[in-house]
């Protein structure tokens, strides 16, 4: 028997920017027992959503959820509102919003995985991811006119076309990004140091993944078969060269590989877009209000994001829920750290790339 | 592991991938979402675009109220810079209200309120960037007495109106009446 000592991971912490409460029961180094807060950040967003905006505003408020799922949000909302005033969006608005969405998933998942390379002690690593990732957002910059919160989703359409003379620099810096991700993809995989600190750490079993409902590249990494894009055809996916990413391991390494296997598919996906953008408006007619209630699932990069809406014809919403991956990993996280060492558990909590604006609201 | 060094040692003797910033400028891209702009000689005081901003940077003030004479403020420190307006808006393409692609710089202590006739009347009046918030929330609210008193004021002009066709109806009817009674009295004053 050894000390037991009780360490406090977070709320402010520097491994992770943001606040998440993790209490550790140690025994030497070895984790015994943990409770979780994910609740710091609560700014009543759903509550704002059907009091103080109208329908064809609250897009606007929940992009601002998160940083980075901030298409996903708005995304979720307009696909629910439009299934609700019956609004058939042609080729071209589908096509733009996959581009964005998926431009979105690379650099997310690209700051996830350099982010694990920093807190295993490995800096200049991630400056080499950070700085790759700085193409993908500056297409993004290009293509919306904002870095992070684009607005690009409109009810309806989009906000605006892409130039024929940005096309051709998108499909070249895209091609650029490959070949950068590909390099970074051999690093982590020969990396002796880095395989020590990730490779067989904090293991997701297909068992535990199922039992505890994981989503997102933590279940995928598993070798369980799930992705809402695959699921449902809110986004022409099929069409588009979509292919799901599976790994096996279930480790923190395993759930890289699977961020750096979803990142060359959505350079495919947005290179086929480009290549099938036809003609069309950006925007169609919209009329009335939203009455009735309906659901949507989207994938966000780091898993399945649940929206249930509902209106009742007037200008405001009666009810907007919003459920994120996020807290349906918690649960399993939770159960990893038991029985791992404390050395790891910076490792395995970023790994699974916590998103706590989105989890709290 | 080899080839992480080598790739190190290459980024040593490489430029650096960051910008000097304050000595080199970083202008922004071609598309960039920036400041509003607007111009009143276009606008049709339609209120399209006060309806549609989701925090509400776009108000306008009923300075008259028997005219209804509208004026436009902006909030540049507020805007999320999100085009919904710029969208709304009927006579956009024609350049009433415009986005241009760079955006004001963050507003100081010290530093000055910017002044353009384009930016609406509202910055153009604030004198000290300390006052701005106090004096915004202070413009917010009389920018919604001015619209309750406009109400009022169409409501009473409506009453005003009703009033009056009731007496000129109620005038003609009388009219008629006596038109009517006469010509009786005459019929039966001279029965042929």
């Amino acid at each position: 028997m050894g000390n037991k000592i009780t360490v406090v991971f977070g709320s402010q912490h520097i491994a992770i920017p943001e606040p998440v409460s993790f209490v550790f029961q140690t025994e030497n180094e070895i984790i015994t027992d943990v409770a979780v807060d994910v609740g710091y950040v609560h700014r009543g967003i759903e509550q704002a959503a059907v009091t103080k905006f109208k329908f064809n505003n609250v897009q606007y408020l929940l992009a601002r959820v998160c940083g980075f799922c901030s298409i996903t949000h708005a995304s979720a909302y307009i696909h629910g509102v439009e299934k609700l005033l019956g609004v058939e969006t042609n080729k071209k608005i589908d096509y733009l919003r996959t581009l964005v969405v998926e431009l979105d998933r690379i650099h997310s998942h690209m700051l996830a995985n350099g982010h694990v390379a920093e807190v295993c002690g490995y800096e200049n690593l991630f400056m080499q991811t950070i700085k790759y990732r700085e193409i993908s957002t500056e297409i993004l910059e290009i293509i919306t006119g904002n870095r992070i919160q684009y607005d690009y989703y409109t009810i309806g359409g989009v906000s605006r076309d892409l130039t024929l003379e940005n096309e051709k620099m998108i499909r070249t810096r895209l091609k650029e990004l490959r070949e950068h991700v590909l390099k970074l993809m051999e690093f982590f995989e020969t990396d002796y140091t880095l395989g020590l600190k990730t490779k067989g750490v904090g293991v997701v079993t297909y068992e535990m993944a199922k039992k505890y409902n994981t989503a997102g590249p933590i279940a995928r990494a598993s070798g369980l078969k799930t992705d809402a894009r695959a699921e449902f055809d809110f986004l022409p996916y099929e069409e588009l060269g979509y292919k799901m990413q599976i790994r096996t391991e279930g480790d923190v390494w395993a759930r890289n590989m699977v961020r750096f296997d979803e990142v060359l598919n959505s350079i495919d996906i947005c290179l086929n877009v480009l290549d099938g953008l036809g003609e069309g408006d950006i925007q169609v007619k919209v009329k009335g209000r939203p009455k009735g209630e309906t659901f949507i699932r989207v994938e966000a990069p780091r898993g399945e994001c649940f929206y249930y809406v509902k209106g009742n014809g007037t200008k405001v919403m009666e009810r907007v829920r919003v459920r994120v991956p996020t807290y349906a990993n918690v649960p399993v996280l939770k159960e990893l750290f038991v029985g791992s060492k404390y050395s790891d558990a910076q490792a395995i909590v970023l790994s699974f790339d916590p998103c706590l604006s989105c989890t709290a609201r | 592991m080899v080839k992480m060094f080598l790739e190190s040692l290459k980024n040593l003797t490489s430029k650096p991938e960051t910008k000097g910033y304050p000595y080199t400028p970083s202008p922004e891209p071609k598309g960039y979402k920036g400041t509003i702009l607007y111009d009143e000689d276009l606008c049709i005081f339609c209120d399209k675009c006060e309806e549609v901003c989701p925090p509400g940077a776009i108000l306008f003030e009923i300075v008259d109220v028997e005219n209804n004479k509208r004026e436009y403020s902006y909030n540049p420190y507020l805007c999320i810079y999100c085009h919904a307006c710029v969208d709304a808006c009927p006579k956009a393409d024609e350049g009433c209200l415009v986005q241009s692609e760079t955006r004001l710089p963050p507003l100081g202590r010290d530093s000055k309120v910017p002044k353009d006739k384009r930016l609406g009347y509202f910055v153009n009046r604030i004198e000290e960037a300390k006052d701005f918030d106090k004096k915004w929330d202070e413009f917010e609210e009389r920018a919604r007495e001015s619209r309750e008193k406009l109400a009022e004021h169409k409501k009473r002009m409506k009453l005003k109106k009703q009033q009056e066709a009731k007496a000129k109806k109620e005038a003609e009817a009388k009219a008629k009446q006596e038109a009517e009674a006469k010509a009786k009295q005459e019929a039966e004053a001279n029965p042929q």
